[in-house]
């Protein structure tokens, strides 16, 4: 049994008991509900009557199974038909908009300026008190829930790719509605029901207990809340039981339902834990050590990164080796899946919450001079090194920055962290601005995020991160959501950035070759976390020495090819990794010798090296 | 209005076609028009791949959703093998939808989560009943081979592919239906490269096996250099230039075109002492275009002039023509 199916064992049982007790009330050896017994009347729990007797000496057991079965008739009668009712109105009017909309959505919409009771109450009184007006009235009360619920979720599918290629492909709108459009909205659906299912239960009890439901002597939940109510000083039981019914159905029919919406996604969601039960990482943060005057500015070498907790052994990132110099540009390149961004999230202790680093080390030399190993690094060692000495402009800028700041603010928080005198902020945050390139930055540092182009925002995000002046500067992706023109002057602003503060290291992730060969010194080639390839960005180009950098440089749509080089296959997920060489799959010249054990780096020139036991043979 | 040389009598035809989102303002505000699509006239024949390039915002998405019919255009027509898709409506439409499909931008959207490969595939066969219910499977499965698939992959979801798989399935979905037609929206933009040189790859042997006419839309110059035929640049919702392939981005006529280009990164890095030749200042927003040519508010080489008339068409070539009144071929250091 999958595991999805498994979660539905506990609910599925719960509900399954209480509708076969309910459904086999008439067969089962209960004592009949209206026999009297008023000399036995409040008597507690006996060996005949297992829950006592009621006001009139009434079996509180038989009543309470056959209460129930009037109390989740309606309920669940009356949620089933409000759910054909409004997911039939809420798909119709969400799908087709305009004059549709305004005689299904909005006219059942009128239901919901009237108060329950009263419409309730009304039905009721025309009708007549009884279980078919009652389901009758619930179903009226309920359909606009429905309706808006589906009508909301309509939009939002309709809108989508699949739901137009679906128009494209010529479908009839009937059947885009049922095939695609119900199935995707089933999940809000569900949770709607089990609401309603339990309002439903409450409201019946209310109406019987208001003698407008269930007519007496037919026992139903709210009639015996009802009458248990007025010798609560006499037997307190009495109303616990009734209570406890409906109080267990509802969370029983709740979790069935909140179970089955997580079964219906085929996309398994893995759980993530509360905040509070990530164990904060507890490393002892090595003391600094004074550094050797010739010290590149970041030495990563061998460095791990892994799932922790039970799985562990999945490692995303091994055997990393960069090293970046003062004032150097070095471009993590690779696909998705590379572990190029992991590596550099690494850097500022930004990993998320389940990953660690488990191995190697990456070495930084501070300002003052000494060395800090950032793969031992705690919390408050990277929150003295973070936007001063390292800092990172991330590729997202509309979901970087703080969508309810100003620009300014955000700017004159990040100054005030790292102690810039309070008199000096503005002036600074202005010059800041002006740097990056942001026209009129006095007016333009009062604006929120969302008021500045695509572009400005990646200007304002690379402001923030250089507003301390940091001596690296990691960048993940910062154009890869920019048009040509735009990303072009963020690459001329970065080449900019880099001449003005000539000691600066720059870390540049990307997927584009293009942009390395633009931007960068060196080129660190990443596949399947591990790092194949390096070098300087020209030579490196011109003659690569691993099978992988030669085959997506040839995957390039530039210069005369007929055909493109496309890699067969794709990267290997994390839990799948082939033994040996992590490319020798989908490599061309792969042997079998590639497949025992994972190639050494070998040094085709200096400076540069590679992970291929056949490198001399590859261009 | 332009040359169409000695090319074939075209498929699919926009003639002056426009589309306006107005937006109104407050509650009693004015609507305001916005224009994402002005004036754009476009033929393109069997066989033939037109590629529309320029940056986000410039109407091109828009442009592909009113050449499939999915959007009804403000002004102008869009013809389809001589009929107007305008005209044509319920069931004559849909079966009309049959001769052409689209591939999406996002292979992570436009797939239905929760149905199978094959049962997404099946569908424009069933719709259309293009082979008997009966060898359904059989063609699914050849059309998933067609795309290098293996038939197994027809009961599985999409959730369980990678994104080049998906978009292939996409693929093997637009071609189901055996259409003429196929717009393809920014198709490659969200694979890597690897997979991108695999879906581009599949591309090129479909047109050229089964003689498909192509709208190729996507801001990737060396993705649309490398498979389309023509050209078409965008700029906020005008055609600023059009033409054969190699002309156009060989020696771009229009300033923006070279533009693109400069600012396009190249493996072969050019100028790079110089740092890069940008064009200065953001795409205009379109609900204020700038009067004239929409170019001239970051154009290199605008004068007065420019602010007086939308620019006419200048044929610079056999079916080559550029909006812009210095129009003329230079090419891109």
């Amino acid at each position: 049994m999958s595991r999805a199916a498994r979660k539905l064992i506990l609910p599925g049982i719960l509900v399954g008991l209480l509708v076969a007790v309910v459904l086999l009330a008439p067969v089962l050896p209960l004592a009949d509900v209206r026999m009297m017994d008023v000399p036995g009347r409040f008597s507690g729990p006996s060996a005949e009557h297992w829950l006592g007797q009621d006001e009139f000496g009434r079996d509180v057991l038989a009543r309470l199974i056959w209460g129930g079965r009037a109390s989740l008739f309606i309920a669940v009668g009356s949620a089933l038909a409000a759910a054909v009712l409004g997911t039939t109105l809420g798909l119709l009017g969400g799908y087709f908009r305009g004059v549709v909309e305004l005689v299904t959505v909005r006219a059942s919409e009128v239901i919901l300026c009237l108060p329950p009771l009263l419409l309730a109450l009304l039905v009721v009184t025309l009708l007549g008190a009884g279980t078919g007006p009652l389901i009758l009235a619930l179903t009226l009360l309920y359909t606009p829930n429905y309706a808006r619920v589906v009508y909301a979720a309509t939009l939002q599918v309709r809108s989508l790719d699949f739901v137009t290629a679906q128009r494209a492909m010529g479908a009839h709108p009937l059947a885009i509605l049922t095939r695609t459009i119900l199935p995707n909205v089933l999940p809000p659906l569900l949770v709607q029901m089990s609401l309603v299912v339990a309002s439903a239960m409450v409201i019946e009890s209310g109406l019987s207990f208001l003698g407008l439901g269930v007519v007496p002597p037919t026992p139903s939940w709210g009639l015996m809340i009802r009458a248990a109510r007025g010798a609560m000083e006499v037997a307190p039981m009495l109303l616990v039981w009734p209570s406890l019914a409906l109080a267990g159905t509802i969370l029983s029919f709740n979790l069935l339902c909140d179970r089955l919406q997580s079964v219906l996604d085929p996309r398994q969601i893995t759980a993530g834990g509360a905040l509070w039960l990530h164990r904060p990482a507890r490393k002892a943060a090595a003391a600094p050590q004074p550094a050797a005057p010739d010290a590149p500015l970041l030495r990563i070498r061998d460095l791990a990164i892994a799932v922790e907790g039970p799985r562990h052994g999945l490692d995303l990132v091994r055997r990393a080796d960069v090293t970046v110099l003062p004032g150097q540009t070095v471009a993590l390149v690779g696909e998705s899946g590379s572990g190029k961004t992991l590596t550099s999230l690494a850097l500022m202790g930004l990993l998320p919450d389940r990953l660690a680093v488990t191995g190697g080390e990456a070495l930084y030399t501070t300002r003052e001079g000494t060395t800090v190993d950032l793969a031992q690094l705690d919390d408050e060692g990277f929150r003295r090194l973070r936007s001063t000495e390292i800092s990172m402009v991330f590729q997202d800028a509309a979901a970087a920055l703080n969508p309810v700041l100003r620009i300014g603010d955000q700017l004159a928080e990040t100054l005030r962290v790292a102690g810039t005198p309070e008199a000096g902020i503005p002036a600074r945050v202005v010059d800041l601005l002006r740097q990056v390139g942001i026209p009129d930055p006095e007016r333009r540092c009062r604006a929120y995020p969302h008021e500045l182009s695509g572009g400005q925002r990646q200007r304002a995000m690379i402001a923030l991160a250089v507003a301390n002046s940091p001596r690296l500067l990691l960048a993940d992706e910062p154009t890869t959501a920019l048009d040509p023109t735009i990303q072009a002057q963020i690459l001329q602003l970065f080449l900019q950035l880099k001449r003005d503060t000539p000691g600066m290291g720059l870390v540049f992730v990307t997927h584009d070759l293009a942009v390395v060969a633009e931007i960068a010194d060196r080129v660190v080639v990443m596949y399947a976390g591990e790092v194949v390839e390096q070098g300087p960005v020209a030579e490196v180009f011109a003659r690569p020495r691993h099978p992988y950098t030669a085959a997506l440089i040839a995957s390039v749509p530039e210069g005369g090819a007929e055909r493109l080089v496309a890699i067969p296959g794709s990267v290997p997920p994390p839990h799948a990794m082939p033994p040996g060489c992590r490319f020798a799959p989908r490599c061309d010249f792969a042997r079998p010798l590639c497949e025992a054990a994972a190639p050494v780096a070998s040094a085709p020139a200096e400076g540069r090296s590679t992970r291929c036991i056949r490198w001399k043979e590859v261009t | 209005m332009f040359d169409l040389g000695t090319s074939p009598a075209p498929l699919v035809e926009a003639q002056a076609l426009g589309r306006n989102f107005p937006q109104r303002q407050g509650l009693l505000g004015r609507a305001r028009d916005i224009w994402a699509v002005r004036d754009v006239t476009l033929a393109i024949a069997r066989g033939e791949t037109v590629g529309v390039v320029g940056e986000s915002g410039c109407g091109k998405s828009t442009l592909g959703r009113m050449m499939m019919g999915l959007d009804a255009p403000t002004t102008g027509a869009v013809r389809f093998d001589g009929r107007d898709l305008d005209t044509v409506r319920g069931p004559d439409r849909r079966r009309l939808a049959r001769r052409m499909q689209m591939v999406f931008q996002d292979p992570f959207g436009s797939l239905d989560p929760r149905r199978s490969v094959g049962a997404q595939v099946g569908d424009g066969l069933r719709i259309h009943g293009i082979v008997p219910p009966a060898d359904i499977g059989a063609e699914v499965a050849r059309l998933l081979d067609q795309v290098g698939l293996p038939a197994s992959a027809a009961s599985r979801r999409p959730h369980e592919f990678s994104g080049g798989q998906r978009q292939r399935v996409a693929v093997a979905r637009a071609l189901s239906t055996r259409p003429d037609f196929i717009v393809a929206d920014e198709p490659v933009s969200a694979l890597d490269v690897s997979i991108q040189a695999q879906v581009v790859n599949l591309l090129m042997d479909l047109r050229r096996d089964l003689d498909l006419a192509m709208l190729f839309i996507s801001h990737d110059l060396h993705v649309v250099r490398h498979l389309c035929t023509r050209i078409v640049v965008m700029y906020l919702g005008r055609i600023v230039e059009e033409g054969p392939a190699a002309q156009v981005f060989g020696t771009p006529a229009h300033p923006y075109t070279r533009a693109l280009l400069t600012a396009t990164p190249s493996l072969q890095p050019r100028r790079r002492e110089a740092g890069f030749d940008v064009l200065p200042g953001e795409l205009p927003s379109p609900a204020n275009p700038p009067s004239g040519c929409p170019f001239r508010t970051r154009c290199p080489l605008a004068e007065a002039a420019c602010a007086e008339a939308v620019p006419e068409f200048r044929q610079t070539g056999p079916g080559w023509q550029a909006a812009c009144i210095k129009a003329r071929p230079e090419s891109v250091a």
